[in-house]
């Protein structure tokens, strides 16, 4: 219980002192005079020898013809300063050359940022207890080498924790293909009523895997990405040889906003392991996910749906879970089941008020079909992005056992 | 001769009076029981705050009004206001608005004007202000200017995770009070019942 009161404060710290940025975004935009002209024309300036990407430019051209949304504009020059690496986008704003317009100028200051440090997920969860995920990037000559340490109890049925080193280039040759190369390194951790449930083949170790993949941009906001996925793990029983999980993996992603109110985010995923990549189980495991975000004000309601189907005899890495840190908050995920399940289907809506939040999970994850039942779980919290404070309730008869999360980006 | 004299002293005192007013920034008045505030060497639509309304964006400001009486310890009473000021790129004209109920605004106005609406808000009660004790004041502005475009967390978009070391530092290591506009000036120690002689001469 200290934990929590320490970690309360450690959050709620920056909570109060973050403002309430957003919201004065749009206190802001409501008083800003200039936001009954319309946009004439977006220039992005200072560029040299560097180009934004297709996406970006076509963001860029979707303000053209509305009103002038300063908020707005600030997000865009945070985008084109984060895809250029460049340490400062001014924005600057002058009439156009018809009445009650006015031209929009990016001016980017295009020095760039070599080196970063990223910190992916940080959380305190008081049943499954810390996960940290946190990398170091360098950028030289358009490529990207990443390497990240991580601890996670949280999204998967075991622990895993290792480093994860990545290459990735998002420009081969256009901006419409990206390449990007993963190795990760883990080492896992079981809980016990995981140990109980699972055949002692299926629990390893350690756990090694190797994906090369390519993004293609369809159509913006469509991409496409696919790859290889190699994965080598070495269950714990003393006879048992080094086992291949080699799949195909493909994922088709979509990405829009509408102004600063309403963004809509999919994904459809599908990895298939066949004896043709000489993997050793050969399964088949989609995943469909959506999430759509609208926001008023002070006011933000976020409405999330998830799915996933797997086939075959897949390892334990591949299952689905739910009770973590997203998805069925407030349960735990070894209540739920021990093993994870081959289906899965999620429900969430989150309401957020300023920092107050709200928020109501519903969903099953289960193997056969008699097994299925649907579970609910309700939670409030506080979130300041990335900070966050949540306790989450399972809705269940008898006792109710809560449970609390603290930390950023989950 | 002796006539004279009382000339000189008078324009003396007069003068004195005079040179003593003009390098007062602050200047206190009173009207209907009210303390108000006038600073017309204080100008804050000036330097960074000034470009970036320039450029359509608009921007806050946070006025604080505070009294002190009897002596510089004890704090009478204390005003804060925000203020969002926009300039009409088209008409070249500013557009404040008063933030805290009765939300008020002004518009069409000059640089002058718009800083002048801004003191004129932050009138503060006499009530209870004993007349015969010394009295100072202090109108702060702070701009609320900070980094354009600066990203401030979460403004991403909802499947990216993650804040940069980079974003951390730039948003701790720019303290506001560090780097933001902001503007002070002080008035007194005065008596409040030479300000209402004053007022009520002016008003005769």
């Amino acid at each position: 219980m200290k934990v929590m009161w320490l970690l309360a404060v450690v959050v709620a710290a920056p909570l109060a002192g973050c403002g309430g940025t957003a919201d004065d975004d749009n206190d802001l935009q409501v008083l800003n005079v200039n936001s009954r002209y319309t946009v004439e024309s977006v220039h992005v300036m200072g560029l040299h020898r560097l180009k934004i990407s297709d996406p970006l430019r076509s963001e860029l051209d979707q303000v053209i013809g509305s009103k002038y949304d300063d908020s707005v504009l600030k997000k865009l020059a945070d985008r084109i300063r984060k895809e250029l690496r460049a340490s400062d986008v001014k924005i600057n704003a002058v009439r156009g050359s018809e009445p009650d317009h006015l031209i929009v100028n990016f001016q980017v200051n295009a020095h760039e940022q070599r080196f970063d440090l990223n910190m992916a997920k940080f959380l305190y969860d008081s049943k499954q207890g810390w996960t940290g995920d946190g990398s170091a990037t360098t950028h030289i000559q358009g490529n990207a080498f990443t390497f990240g340490l991580l601890s996670d109890g949280d999204s998967l049925i075991e622990r895993f924790a290792g480093v994860r080193v990545k290459f990735e280039r998002k420009n081969l040759g256009t901006d419409r293909l990206q390449l990007r190369f993963e190795f990760d390194s883990f080492h896992e951790q079981w809980n016990q009523a995981t140990l109980n449930a699972a055949q002692p083949s299926e629990i390893y170790r350690t756990r090694q895997v190797f994906t090369p993949e390519a993004t293609v941009v369809i159509a913006q906001p469509l991409e496409l990405s696919f790859g290889v996925s190699f994965a080598r793990f070495r269950p714990t029983a003393a006879a048992a040889k080094t086992e291949s999980a080699n799949a195909v993996v493909s994922t088709l992603r979509y990405h829009r906003r509408w102004g600063s109110e309403q963004e809509l985010t999919g994904a459809y995923s599908i990895r298939s392991a066949t004896s043709v990549l000489e993997s050793d189980p050969a399964y088949t495991r989609q995943f469909v996910e959506a999430r759509y975000r609208f926001r008023h004000v002070h006011n933000s309601v976020e409405i999330g749906f998830l799915a996933g189907r797997l086939n075959g005899h897949a390892p334990l890495f591949e299952r689905f879970v739910l009770g973590d840190s997203a998805r069925l908050r407030g349960w735990n995920k070894f209540d739920l089941d021990p093993l994870g399940g081959s289906r899965v289907v999620h429900g969430s809506i989150d309401y957020r008020y300023r920092f107050l939040q709200a928020f109501y999970d519903t969903g099953a994850v289960w193997d056969r079909a008699q097994d299925r039942e649907q579970k609910q779980s309700v939670g409030v919290g506080f979130k300041k992005e990335p900070f966050q404070l949540a306790v989450a309730f399972p809705i269940r008869a008898g006792h109710a056992d809560p449970v609390f999360y603290a930390g950023m980006n989950f | 001769m002796r006539t004279i004299k009382s000339w000189w002293l008078i324009l003396a005192f007069v003068s004195g009076f005079a040179l003593a007013m003009a390098a007062e920034e602050l200047i206190l008045s009173t009207h209907a029981n009210r303390l108000e505030f006038s600073a017309p060497r204080l100008h804050f639509l000036v330097g960074k705050p000034l470009e970036l309304l320039h450029n359509a964006a608009p921007v806050s400001f946070d006025v604080q009004a505070t009294l002190w009486s009897g002596n510089h310890n004890h704090v009478f009473r204390r005003a804060a206001e925000r203020f969002v000021v926009s300039y009409d790129l088209w008409e070249e004209k500013f557009s404040v608005t008063k933030l805290q109920a009765p939300r008020k605004t002004a518009s069409h106005l000059a640089a002058l004007a718009a800083e002048a609406w801004c003191k004129e808000q932050m009138s503060m009660d006499l009530t209870g202000l004993d007349p015969g004790e010394p009295l100072w004041a202090r109108l702060e502005v702070r701009a609320q200017d900070g980094k354009e475009g600066g990203p401030v967390f979460g403004r991403g978009n909802i499947s990216e995770s993650g804040i940069s070391l980079t974003s951390l530092i730039e948003i701790f290591s720019r303290p506001a009070q560090a780097t933001q506009s902001h503007w002070s000036v002080d008035a007194g120690p005065v008596m409040l019942d030479e300000l209402l002689k004053r007022s009520h001469g002016r008003g005769s």
